[in-house]
């Protein structure tokens, strides 16, 4: 081995730089978007839609509905969705809906106490915005809510009056989920419950391929499940406040990128070390006739 | 405005503290353990501070100490509840029976509720939504049958311990390959998801507390 050749290995083994060179190139990519910008490269899903789905879902409800939010996504990856999440409270408050927000997890807690700050700061009327708190006992206490969904005594303003009624007193339930109470916990413990009741939901990416397949039976009006059906909504209802931009969130540019990368990074793996899958050495052995 | 030379004090605050904090978590990289362990240790507390605010101000007050005190003798549940979070708390104590009845009731409940909405809520409608209308279309019958065969093929992939001629071992093979790309699918997801969630704090790096990008 030459001295620099040892010297090149050296270098790319320094601690880190693997994971600095890739955020290096998302940032040079965050600051390439703003400054190119243009149409060249588009998030929003061509096909719409599932964000038309979540258009007629909100169309469908009558005037001053009362909508139930259940705040339930994960801390960690919340930010994949919360412009979403935003632009579709906005969305309904400009319809004139009423919002209650309800969690069922600690995590979703925090976040709906933020996004109710978030509201309550940008001038929302206190009569159309309501905060049902915690609701603690995962499944069993989203079952209980069915029927019994109680706000603290004295704390309902006179619009929410119908909420003590429970779930069933609201026109919609639009679910924020995550890993622990999600679209999933929704149709197996509130849908043969409450058959009649829209259920609207909002969830990350990777939740999709897990939550999918109740938008197909039903189970769910609408969902907007993968950040290419996200940035196709908030292209069709405009940025919420708090957003900076509506059609490029989290940005195309940096996002083909990291996609880049990671193909190079997979392709580096599949070459270097071929999967054993197929290969004499993990088929299972074949057992004598 | 940024975190840098913002107005808002609290706002400017919290913007450093998250950046800084960013910026600690990302450390492990470049092997400083010890900054990434205190950014753990922080979290761990943070969040076991504000469980136990959860709990005692929207639960076990509201839910359980209020009612009680309000009219002790209007509702019995509350005292059940009481009961049973005393045997928990006191099961160091206690016999290992009186101990294990709040976890037993605890997991009971929790298995009967996930079992019984998996069956009802998933299972069934799953499986008449795979069921072919009356009168199909041949889009529906298409659909069908791959359905059909990727099902088949990935069960057979789980087939161990039998005797398998050179066709089942195919078989199993090709299901072994499409659970495979199942798989692979779902990490796709995975990655976009992830990939999102960095470019949204390098923005936030790069907007919100540098400044640099509007």
């Amino acid at each position: 081995m030459t001295e620099r050749t040892s010297r090149r290995r050296g270098f790319l083994s320094v601690p880190g730089l693997w994971p600095f060179l890739l955020v290096s190139a998302l940032a040079l990519g965050i600051v390439l978007d703003g400054v190119i910008g243009g149409d060249q490269l588009q998030s929003a899903n061509p096909e719409a839609a599932r964000a038309a789905e979540m258009a007629a879902a909100l169309d469908a409800l009558p005037d001053g509905a009362l909508v139930l939010v259940a705040m339930d996504p994960d801390l960690g990856t919340y930010p994949e969705i919360r412009g979403t999440v935003r632009a579709v409270l906005d969305d309904l408050l400009g319809r004139g809906a009423r919002l209650a927000l309800v969690s069922f997890t600690a995590e979703g807690r925090a976040v709906a106490a933020a996004e109710l700050q978030r509201l309550r700061a940008a001038g929302v009327d206190p009569g159309r915005l309501f905060d049902l708190g915690f609701v603690a006992g995962a499944e069993a206490g989203l079952v209980l809510s069915v029927t019994d969904l109680r706000p603290a005594a004295g704390t309902a303003p006179a619009s929410f009056a119908a909420v003590a009624g429970g779930i069933a007193a609201f026109d919609l339930a639009l679910v924020v989920g995550g890993v622990d109470i999600g679209p999933r916990t929704w149709a197996e413990q509130v849908t043969p419950r409450l058959p009649d009741l829209p259920i609207a939901a909002v969830v990350p990416t990777f939740l999709h391929p897990e939550v999918a397949p109740y938008l197909r039976t039903g189970q769910l009006v609408a969902l907007l499940g993968t950040f290419r059906d996200d940035a196709a909504y908030l292209l069709a209802v405009g940025a919420p406040s708090g957003v900076r931009d509506a059609t490029s969130s989290p940005g195309e540019l940096p996002m083909l990128l990291g996609l880049l990368i990671a193909l190079a990074f997979i392709g580096r793996a599949v070459a270097s070390h071929r999967p054993g899958l197929g290969t004499a050495a993990a088929r299972e052995p074949e057992e004598p006739a | 405005m940024n975190g840098l030379v913002g107005t808002d004090v609290a706002g400017t605050a919290a913007t450093w503290v998250a950046a800084v904090m960013t910026v600690a978590v990302w450390s492990y990289f470049t092997g400083a353990g010890r900054i990434f362990r205190l950014a753990q240790y922080l979290l761990a507390g943070l969040a076991t501070g504000f469980l136990v605010l959860v709990s005692l101000r929207e639960v076990l007050v509201p839910r359980l100490v209020s009612p009680l005190l309000a009219d002790p003798a209007g509702d019995l549940i509350p005292w059940i509840g009481l009961a049973l979070v005393g045997l928990l708390v006191g099961a160091r104590w206690l016999p290992p029976l009186a101990g294990s009845l709040p976890i037993a009731l605890l997991v009971a409940a929790t298995t009967a509720f996930a079992l019984g909405g998996a069956v009802v809520g998933t299972l069934l409608p799953q499986l008449g939504a795979s069921m072919l209308p009356p009168a199909p279309q041949p889009a529906d019958l298409v659909n069908g049958a791959i359905s059909a065969a990727i099902t088949g093929l990935v069960l057979f992939g789980f087939l161990h311990g039998v005797r398998r001629g050179r066709v089942a071992g195919l078989a199993a093979g090709t299901g072994r390959w499409l659970l495979l790309g199942g798989i692979g699918g779902w990490l796709g997801f995975l990655l976009v998801s992830r990939l999102a969630l960095l470019v949204d704090r390098v923005g936030f790096l790069l907007g919100d507390w540098l400044g640099l990008v509007p």
